[in-house]
């Protein structure tokens, strides 16, 4: 399988940076993330990941995105979900979430995310600029 | 030269005027993530009273609701492309202790009815049924035909204040509708 580099943009399809490396199996996903159509770009992400858990026991996903809209939401829970099957079936599984502390807002959407798949989330706050 | 004689009737001095009372930002036309990240980024420039917290949950709430009228306008241009662009109208203003975003768009009467209950449901909810609505749409799918429902229950959520919205008849079809959301300038 082949590893995914996307570099994100700001240009005139807001996408965020992606990283998914096979060798390593560390998967980053950072910047922004408001496209049109967040199914066509977060869908090869989830099918990787499904096809990773098939051959692979072992995944770092960190997810360090400033913003992304509901829409994209629903797309990180679908991740989220394929990692914990991982996990179910016995893989080791590391999700590390970037977040600004006082971000309330996004702090309960994780809370939300792990109460929705059982996964554990090791919450991170940004480093201060 | 020609000679002016058939001036436009439009002020644009009144209308600047007219925008001069608090309002902070103010744009009219078709909306796609360019314009989004423009003006997004630049709500923090304008806000200077607001908290870092108020200007985070301005810019989430900005992007939730311009994005709705990008995708969900009855109004629309096309670019060169073929990419369908979405008109409505943006509105920041400043009234007292809070920032009030107001968006507004066209509708089709038979599209708005169902956005008008899930207002309703939204506004009847307190914070933890709101969150636990979301989980439930969330669980629905990467669908975009419901992605419009999960964004408002996103900006109760993060404005903390109920949706208030208004609809005026246009035509036998159509409708203005609108959407306006208080932030308080102090939040924590």
């Amino acid at each position: 399988m082949e590893d995914i580099h996307i570099t994100g943009s700001k240009d005139c399809y807001i996408q965020p940076s992606v990283d998914f490396v096979e060798s390593t199996g560390l998967c980053d996903i950072s910047g922004e993330s408001f496209m049109e159509e967040t199914a066509t770009f977060y869908t090869p992400l989830v099918e990787w990941v499904k096809e990773y858990s098939k051959t692979h026991d072992k995944i770092v996903f960190t997810c360090s995105l400033t913003y992304y809209n509901t829409s994209t939401s629903k797309w990180l829970l679908a991740l989220l979900k394929e990692l914990r099957a991982m996990e179910k079936r016995g893989g080791s599984v590391s999700v590390i979430w970037y977040y600004t502390p006082d971000d309330t807002d996004m702090n309960d959407d994780i809370m939300d995310y792990m109460v929705d798949t059982g996964l554990k989330i090791k919450l991170t706050p940004f480093e201060e600029v | 030269m020609e000679k002016i004689d058939d001036k436009y009737d439009f002020s644009l001095y009144e209308y600047h005027n007219l925008l001069q009372q608090n309002i902070l930002v103010s744009y009219k036309g078709p909306i796609d993530e360019r314009i989004m990240t423009v003006i997004g980024e630049n709500i923090e420039l304008v806000t200077d009273d607001g908290s870092d917290k108020a200007k985070n949950k301005i810019f989430k709430i900005f992007m939730e609701l311009a994005q709705n009228v990008w995708l969900y306008s009855a109004e629309s241009c096309k670019t060169a492309s073929g990419r369908k662009l979405g008109m409505g109208t943006l509105v920041i203003g400043e009234f007292g202790d809070s920032y009030t975003f107001v968006t507004g768009n066209v509708v089709r009467n038979s599209d708005i009815e169902p956005v008008i209950e899930k207002c309703e449901i939204i506004n009847s909810l307190d914070r933890d049924s709101l969150r636990e609505y979301r989980r439930e749409q969330r669980r629905l799918g990467g669908d975009k035909k419901n992605s419009g429902n999960i964004g408002l229950i996103q900006v109760a959520l993060t404005a903390e204040s109920p949706l208030d919205i208004e609809l005026t008849p246009v035509s036998d079809d159509e409708s203005f509708f609108s959407i306006a959301v208080k932030i308080k300038k102090t939040v924590l």
